[in-house]
């Protein structure tokens, strides 16, 4: 840019900003008038607006002698081989040939491909992060753990048939197994419970042994630290309480060949002490 | 111009999947696109690659051109234009050491262009349609700011209008005209001491 001062006014009043405001348009053409009057008489009087002009006009006709470049001739091709995907390889021996290239398009396996890898390609980048692959290897050591600890060797899975009537077959084998476990287990129950009744039987009755068992429950749980009051103590405290004795008299007090005798009964209060 | 309506149902074909469209739009854009990086890279190689990045950048963002907000051409050039910004910052440090290697002798203060101009009995005329010309007007387009160079590209050698520079470049319109006058007269003054050099 010219060095000079941007205000400055010629005679016929017109700026040197509106000059170069007005510079590119009227070199389009798009200036007319007495527009374009002021705009040639200003060119011609400034010292640096001139020189500008004719170095923009200058400049504009070097640029426009300059002619399009050819572009090579395999860039189509290798545009479309890097976009599309079709196979770089056989576009390359194609260069010279582009028509041929475009009609034959890609065949319909890669495009399955191509498919399948836009299809997967989120859930593979989400796959691969580090926590992913983390879980994922922590949950396959489980399950490998969980196996082993079940049993199952690779040798077993290796020997597995899974043809329709080996898989029929392996079903009903398991079933039958079930059921049969199920029947022993209850014939088990049926022998033990047909033995603990034949001993209940044959065992002499005997008190049983949790009749004194309330009372010392009740002392156990006695925790006013008094000593233990027997039962006599407790009956001599009470001079009032009286106890009925009801007892027969002689070994034979009824004899049923005699039945005229007396049935004496005597009833005695006695105080315990 | 470019039928609008053509290529929206082209660039809908392409979403959809027709792979026919898609080598449709790469004919019809490849040509413009080279140029653009050819004469902003300086180098047929570097253009070649940047015009595969264009289509490959283009290809994955194709779903996102609104045909509503412009014209195809439009957004296609925007999308070129950001990607030669891209490749200059990142050739940047190559080229300051290149220029720190080269002789003393090639720098632009010294004889700019004249090395890359074989033919001394060339006319130096404002009109001049040779082979070296062409190449000298080349040379000095590359000598060129990077802001100046692509206005005067999009615009002389494009046929853009300042409309669509401004909303390739995202700058005013006057900004836009402003950078053409500058490029095209810094241009000229690299020419015209090139051509007196030579003569």
């Amino acid at each position: 840019m010219p060095d000079h001062t941007k205000n400055d006014l010629t005679s016929n009043g017109m700026q040197c900003q509106e000059f170069d405001n007005l510079l590119s348009d009227a070199l389009d053409g798009a200036v007319s008038g007495l527009q374009l009057d002021r705009f040639h008489a200003h060119a011609r009087s400034c010292s640096a607006c001139g020189p500008l002009l004719a170095e923009v006009e200058a400049g504009r006709n070097w640029l426009k002698d300059l002619t399009e470049v050819e572009p090579p001739a395999g860039l189509v091709n290798n545009i479309l081989a890097s976009t599309t995907g079709v196979d770089t390889q056989r576009l390359r021996l194609n260069v010279g040939a582009p028509a041929r290239v475009s009609s034959a398009g890609p065949s319909w396996w890669e495009r399955a491909q191509a498919w399948a890898s836009d299809a997967l390609q989120p859930v593979w980048g989400t796959v691969r992060q580090p926590r992913f692959a983390m879980s994922f290897g922590m949950a396959f050591f489980s399950i490998s753990v969980a196996l082993s600890v079940l049993g199952v060797k690779n040798t077993d899975l290796r020997q597995l048939s899974l043809r329709p009537t080996a898989i029929r077959h392996t079903y009903y084998n398991t079933q039958a197994r079930v059921v049969r476990y199920y029947d022993n287990i209850k014939l088990v129950y049926e022998v033990q419970a047909a033995v603990r009744e034949l001993k209940r039987n044959v065992t002499p009755a005997e008190p049983a042994p949790g009749e004194s068992a309330p009372d010392k429950k009740e002392h156990k749980n006695d925790t006013t630290q008094q000593p233990e009051q027997k039962q006599e103590r407790n009956y001599s405290q009470r001079d009032t309480n009286v106890i009925l004795a009801n007892a027969p008299l002689g070994p034979s007090v009824f004899d049923p060949s005699n039945p005229d005798l007396p049935v004496v009964s005597v009833t005695t209060y006695r105080r315990f002490v | 111009m470019e039928d609008v309506q053509v290529t929206a149902m082209l660039v809908r074909r392409c979403i959809a999947g027709d792979a026919a469209a898609w080598e449709e739009i790469v004919q019809n854009y490849n040509r413009r696109i080279y140029n653009i990086c050819y004469r902003f890279a300086g180098s047929a190689n570097d253009a070649e690659d940047l015009t595969q990045e264009v289509f490959i950048k283009m290809y994955r963002t194709l779903a996102s051109y609104d045909s509503s907000k412009g014209a195809f051409v439009t957004w296609v050039t925007t999308i070129t234009r950001n990607l030669l910004v891209d490749h200059f910052r990142k050739t940047k440090q190559d080229r300051l050491t290149d220029s720190l290697d080269a002789p003393v002798s090639a720098q632009e203060d010294a004889q700019p262009l004249s090395e890359q101009i074989h033919d001394q009995s060339a006319p130096p005329d404002s009109r001049v349609r040779s082979r070296e010309a062409s190449e000298a007007v080349h040379a000095a387009l590359g000598k060129l700011s990077p802001e100046l160079r692509e206005a005067v590209i999009l615009r002389d050698l494009q046929d853009f209008d300042y409309r669509e520079i401004a909303t390739v470049l995202k700058v005013p319109e006057g900004t836009v005209k402003s950078r053409i006058n500058r490029g095209r007269a810094e241009l000229a003054r690299l020419l015209q001491r090139t051509y007196r050099q030579v003569m």
